[in-house]
Parts: C-alpha cells; structure tokens; sequence
C-alpha cells in the first residue's frame, strides 16, 4: 500500500515522496474503542444511526468525502477494513466542559482498523482525546484509525491522539478536517509507542478566517521508524495555520517528515508557519524532513524553518557548568521538548500514562 | 478600492533576441532525432578516440532505458525527433576575433564578449551552437600553466587520458535520462586545468550561443583546480528565440582539489523556448571551497540544480542564486550538497521572484551521512510575488544521517511588504521608488557577487519601472 504522497513530489532518489506499507494487514477485529466519559452537550453514535432518523447524527453524511493525508489507497483499506463508524457530535452552540475520551487498548496479536466521524457544528466546541496505547510495552500487532473532523462556522475542536503502543506495532493514524468559517481546529499529537507509525493529514481550511494550529512530538527510539505527512490547504481568505514538530530519534530510529502549506488561489490575506526542531542523539539515526510551501496567490505570507541536529553547544555549555553530563543534558532536553507538547493536553489521566512512557523509554 | 500595485518588467530581451540571417551553406548538421547513426555521425565528426564512441553509445542505451523525470515541470513539448543534436559553423576554431566569420564574430560584440575579454578576463572560450568559434587565453596565464582549451583539443591531444579519468565521472550517463542524452551527443565546452598552487588572478570566461532553430546545444566543460589552486570562471549563455523547442542539456563538471577554491559564476540567459536541462556538479576535497553564483532569468522550463560533494574533510561550499520567471515560463531550480567529510559545511541562499504567470519553484537537498561528523549546513530561500498570476513553491529536502551535525533550514514566500513601502515612505520616498528599492535590495545579495559587468548585465536585466497601477 502506497501512502503519504507528496502533492508536489521531488528526486525520486531521495526516496521521502511516499512510503510503502509492504506488509499483509489481516485484522482479526480486536482492540475495539472505549468511550470512557461522554460530557454534556456530546452525542457518541455508530454506522447505524444513519439508518434510525432519531437524532441529528443521521445527518452527518457530508464529512465522509472530506480527505485524509494518507490518499486513496488507505481510503479503500480503511473502506473495506472497517464497516463501522465512532461518530462524535456537537449541537450548535453546545460547548463541552469535558473532553471525551476514547480508547483503544491494544494487546499483544491484537489488529483492528476503526474509523471515527467528529462534527463540531455552528458556534459549538470540543476536546476528543484518542488514545491508543498496549499494557505490554513489547506487544505486537496492528492498529488503523482515520479520523474525519468537520469544524463548523465558529465552531472549535481540539483533537488529542496519543499513540502509547507496544514496540511491536504497525499502527497508520489518517487523518482529514475542514474548518468553515472562522473555525478553529487544534491538534495535538504524541507518538512514543509502536515499532513503525505513519501518520497522515489533510487539514483544508476552507472558510473566512478558519484556523489551524498543530503541535507534534515524537519520541523514536531502538529501530522504530515515523512517517508522516501534513498537508495543510488555504482555501479561505485570512485562513491561518500554525505548525510545530519536534522531537528526538536516538539508537537507529528513522523518521520522515513532509509539512505542506498549499496556499491556494485565492486565499487572499492568508499566513502559514511551520517548524521542525529534531534533536538526533545517536549515530545511527536517519532523518529526513520536506517543509513544502505552495504559493499560488501573491497577497499571502507562508514560512517554515527547520533546526535539526544535536543539543546547541551554547545549551550544552550552559548545563555542563550546573553539573549535568551531555548524556544528562540531551536527555532533559528530550523531555523537555515531550513535556512541551504533553502539557498541552489538560487531562491528568492521560498525562499519567505518558509520563510513565517516557521514563520506561529511558531506563 | 484597487490597491496600488508595483510592476515589474519583463526583462529585455532585444539583445539576446537580435540574430543574423544565416544560410544552410554556412552550417553542417545531422538530421533531426535521436539514432544510432546520428551518434556514430557526430562522433566520426568529432574526430574521437574509439573509447569515446563507445561511451556515447552505452550513453544512448541507457538514455533509451530511463524514463523522463515525473516529479518536475512539464517537459511534453520536448520532442526529441524534432531537435538537432549537431550543427557545426563551417568555419574552424580561431584564436583571434579578426578571423571569425562576421556574422558570428558580430553577434559575440553585440553581446559584449569581446570587449569583456579586452577589459576584464584571462581567456575566453566562445561556443557558437554545437562548435567553439573563438579560444584565447592570455599569455601570463598560460605561463603559470593554467590549460585552457576546448574540450575536443583535449580529448585528442596531449590531455586526452586526463579527459579520460574524469570525464562523466562525476555526472555518470545513468544519473538521469539528460545526462546520458548527453553523454550521446555531447560537443563543444571547455577544458581547464590549473595546476598546484596557481592562482590565476583574473576570471577565465566560456559564452555558449545557440543560434539554430530546433537545435540542441550539450556542451561539456570540466574544470579541474589542482591542490591549493585558486580558479573564478564565468559562463554566459543565450540564445534568440524562434517558434519551436530548442534543448540545453550540458554538464559541467568540477574537481576542486586539496585547499583549492573554485568559484563558477553562471548567467543563464535563454530563450523562452528553449528546454533547459542543464547538469553541474562539483566534487571538493580536503579543506577545498566551491561556490556556486547563478542568476537564471531565460528559458522556457528549466531543471537546474548545481551539486556539490564535499567529500574531503573541513570543505566548504556555498550557493547564491536568483531566478526570475515571467510569462510562459516555468523554472526549477536550486541546489543540491551532499557532505560526507568531517567539519563540512555549506550555505545555500536563493532568491526567486515570480511575475506575469511566472512559475518559480526553489528546490534543494541536503544530505549529510553518516560520517560528516561535526557538518554543518544552512539553507535560505525567499521568494517574492510580484501579482496573483504567478506561482512560487519551495521544496527543501534534508537527509541527516548523523547526531554530530547542525542543519538549518528557512523560507519565506510573500510579497512586497506594505510594512516596508511604508516605513520608506515616511522617510520622504515615493511609493513608486520604495517598491523599486525593496525588490533591488532583494536581488542585492546576488548581484554583488557577480564580476562587475555581470552584475551590471544582471541589473540591465531585470529593469525595473515601477508605475501605479490598479491591483
């Protein structure tokens, strides 16, 4: 299965213009989700509401043509792997105090691909948290999710995904959003677990002022290996999209990662910024990092920047005169980078199980 | 209300336009298309040794083989059964303007060739179509015996094992499917050697004209910078323009020696119909410096990406670069570093600015292995957008294969910022001239760089008339 294609792909050579996903996927539909808290204002369906006509979820049908980044052949493996949808919705107006949280518990042999709908109407507001997560942290297996967000007029949706799997995980996060007018969509990411992850996005903010803002971080360690693609599409007049990846690779970790702001005719006033800073503490370490702009249009500002290598010698200076060692100092800088992004997830639970990740991951 | 919009000009090119009648009598060519034949023709032309032959046909093989690129800009309307690889002026390499054919020696003046020559350079090489018309070089230089000829003097004299052991060596045939078009037709360029620890003080300078219609043009020039030597060569190239495709694909191909420095300043300067496929790269050793200074303002597509190697330990190279695309026009380029020597390092800095449905792309790669220990690279791309027909992407790519390494990367796209308009206005300067300044201030770090007379050229190309107009 080819996945992560680039929109406007280079040398071929360089082999970071999609990945391949070599392996047969045979699910055995286990690790099914948990919705652990539904807050007021929340309404959790599946496929079948569609059919029933009982509530408003059966008018959420429009979300299913919104596009993911991992492209049309993990649109047809998703199709056909999983029948069933999660659905997530809010009534316009409604804004949940709660976020809501849905699980996956992914035992050892476990292979399961699940996909999720969230519609966040006019004027509402909501936290998903997503995560995905193995007790053993050597389990193996398979773990699908693609995610369709649709944010409404006005509307705002902070999407949390936490991957926590065990070493031995295939795992592909696919996700796809539209924001309307003067929506605000927030992603906040962390992948420690799993053995390979590819994770894709397409974010298309398609209204007047719809807003984007995505933190990443990402842990990879032992011979794990990360792809991802973002890309992220100005359609809107004043549309804004903000990005920032970091994280650290050490023993023969690999990572790929594609950003793409496509600013498109006629998103007149529109800004996108995006940035990477990698932090690679070992030798055998490959990474490789394509920040895209696409600018079709002259009355817009698109940037990206990128910093990757070793701990600065100035930070390096600075903590080596308080006492630490350079193998101390790159790892708080680890952590600290990590515990930025874990720090934006406000739920204690969640914290929890990542902090004891990264401390396993250390020792 | 319309906002006031700055205009930029189209670059003249009455100059490079202007050609003379020419007559069918006064050239020899091969016929149109790609054959065995036509390679085996121009190499019986070409007086070339048996290995050469050899090569231009497992050169055409693998051309036959490889597929044309599918990740840049259309080349559909490149029909190689249309082109003509060989087309030969009936007249012999001459080493004094007096005795080249008028008509050739009157389009070199009028592109200012010899008078660069009287005024500013230690040689000049002067390629009309597929044959060099003109070689000279002065005499103080050939003293410190600097070698400076055409690249088919070298392949059949006294230079020819040299030519050997490097030629293609750097860009090999099967790098990509122009190389190895290349490597089947190749004629013309130049041949340079420096020896250890010369410094020739004064540029050295190959003008490449390509004057038929429908012709291709793939000249090879190899440059080889001894240890400690130091070596600035400038390439100039143009061509008129006529209604069908034309095709550019030479290779130029540095060795840059043990704590020697070469710099190679280009001023791209063809026709809008021309395809411009053209490969350059440089390979440095130990403590060696390579920098690259490229303005691309002409053709019609172009794929140009200078690379350089910094193979030896402590070598550095830099990249300055401008582009400019404008109606109908669609230019690729950028740069490309590979360091695999410890404490290398590399700067890349480009700028490019789109206008009229221009299309500009700024692409690079970076890649650092594993054993550059204590490398460093930067990359800084900036583009500007002169109106809302235009396009300009940026595509950088990094490989780092090592945790001893520091690589930075920034780019920015926009236009002219109405921020600075504003602040010069305040200081008493018209809207009109402070839009002129900021787009010269930002070809600036470019045109510095260049010789004097070339940054003059490259002034006098982009003429700037800024007028209010509605946007």
């Amino acid at each position: 299965m080819r996945v992560n294609r680039l929109h406007s792909p280079t040398w071929n050579a360089l082999k970071i213009n999609e990945a391949v996903i070599e392996e047969r996927i045979v699910l055995n539909d286990s690790g099914k989700a948990t919705v652990e808290k539904i807050p007021a204002g929340v309404m959790i369906g599946n496929e079948s509401c569609r059919e029933c006509g009982g509530c408003e979820l059966k008018d959420q049908v429009d979300i299913k043509s919104i596009t993911c980044g991992m492209g049309n052949e993990a649109d047809v493996f998703f199709a056909d792997a999983s029948k069933d949808v999660l659905m997530i919705h809010t009534r316009p107006g409604r804004k949940a105090a709660e976020p809501v949280n849905v699980r996956y518990l992914m035992e050892n042999g476990d292979s399961n691909a699940d996909r999720v709908e969230i519609l966040a109407e006019e004027g509402s507001s909501l936290t998903v948290i997503m995560d995905y997560s193995s007790s053993r942290l050597d389990a193996s297996g398979f773990f699908g999710i693609q995610t369709r967000i649709r944010v409404g007029a006005g509307a705002s949706v902070h999407l949390v995904k936490v991957n926590l799997l065990g070493s031995g995980f295939l795992s592909m996060d696919d996700i796809g959003v539209t924001v309307e007018d003067n929506g605000f969509f927030d992603i906040t990411q962390m992948c420690l677990g799993g053995g390979r992850n590819l994770i894709g996005m397409a974010a298309d903010l398609k209204g007047y002022k719809a807003q984007f803002n995505g933190d990443m971080a990402y842990l990879c360690i032992g011979s794990q290996d990360l792809d991802m693609n973002y890309h992220i599409s100005h359609h809107g007049r004043k549309t804004g999209s903000e990005l920032q990846v970091k994280g650290a690779l050490r023993d023969a970790a690999k990572k790929n990662f594609r950003g793409t702001i496509d600013l498109v005719k006629g998103a007149k006033g529109a800004h996108g910024n995006e940035l990477e800073d990698v932090l690679l503490l070992s030798e055998g370490v490959v990474n490789k990092t394509l920040p895209v702009i696409l600018c079709d249009e002259d009355d817009v500002e698109g940037t990206h920047g990128a910093s990757i290598g070793r701990l600065s010698s100035d930070m390096l200076y600075y903590m080596q005169t308080r006492g630490f060692s350079k193998g101390e100092a790159e790892l708080l800088a680890t952590k600290a980078k990590l515990n930025s992004v874990r720090n934006l997830i406000k739920d204690d639970n969640t914290h929890g199980r990542i902090q004891y990740f990264i401390e396993e991951a250390f020792k | 209300m319309g906002r006031e919009r700055s205009e930029v000009n189209d670059i003249d090119r009455s100059l490079y336009d202007f050609r003379y009648e020419e007559k069918e009598e006064d050239f020899y060519k091969v016929k149109e298309g790609l054959t065995e034949d036509i390679v085996r023709e121009i190499s019986v032309e070409k007086n070339d040794p048996e290995w050469m032959l050899e090569f231009r046909l497992k050169s055409l093989s693998v051309y036959n083989e490889l597929k044309v690129p599918d990740w840049g800009p259309d080349i559909s309307g490149l029909n190689m059964d249309d082109i003509v690889t060989y087309v030969k002026p009936r007249t012999k390499m001459k080493t004094a303007w007096e005795d080249v054919p008028d008509d050739i020696k009157n389009t070199f003046e009028r592109l200012g060739i010899p008078e660069a020559e009287r005024k500013s350079l230690a040689g000049v090489g002067a390629q009309y179509d597929s044959e060099l018309v003109y070689h000279n070089v002065k005499e103080e230089v050939l003293a410190q015996g600097v070698v400076y000829t055409d690249m088919e003097s070298a392949l059949t004299g006294e230079y020819e094992e040299m030519v050997k052991e490097h030629f293609m060596k750097l860009v090999p045939p099967t790098d990509h499917k122009f190389a190895a078009l290349h490597g089947a037709v190749w004629s013309g360029g130049s041949f340079v050697y420096v020896p250890p620890g010369v410094k020739v003080e004064i540029p050295l300078q190959s003008y490449f004209r390509l004057n038929a219609a429908g012709a291709g043009q793939f000249e090879h020039t190899l440059i080889i910078v001894s240890e400690g030597a130091d070596l600035h060569f400038i390439e100039g190239c143009s061509a008129p323009k006529y209604n069908v495709a034309n095709l550019h694909a030479g290779c130029v191909e540095l060795f840059v020696g043990k704590n020697a420095k070469l710099r190679y300043s280009t001023i791209e300067n063809w026709s809008k119909n021309m395809y411009n496929l053209n490969t350059k790269r440089a390979i440095c050793e130990e403590g060696a410096t390579m920098e690259w200074v490229s303005g691309s303002f002409g053709s019609h597509v172009s794929y140009l990406y200078p690379m350089t190697v910094l193979k030896g330990n402590d070598s550095h190279c830099e990249f300055t670069g401008i582009t400019f695309a404008g109606e109908g026009q669609n230019l690729d380029t950028g740069a490309k570093v590979v360091q695999t020597g410890r404490r290398t390092s590399s700067y890349i800095n480009t700028k490019s600015i789109s206008k009229s449905g221009g299309i500009s792309t700024f692409r690079s790669a970076v890649t650092i292995g594993s054993k550059a220990e204590d490398s460093k690279a930067a990359v800084s791309c900036a583009s500007l957008m002169l109106d809302d027909i235009s396009r300009s992407d940026t595509i950088p790519a990094m490989d780092i294969r090592t945790n001893e390494a520091d690589v930075g990367h920034e780019a920015k796209i926009g236009r002219i910022s109405d921020d600075a308009v504003f602040y010069l206005m305040s200081r008493g300067i018209s809207e009109e001239d402070a839009r002129a300044m900021i787009v010269s201030g930002f070809a600036d770090n470019v045109s510095k760089e260049l010789p004097l007379e070339y940054a003059v050229e490259m002034n006098n190309l982009i003429q700037l008339e800024m007028k209010g107009a509605i946007g």
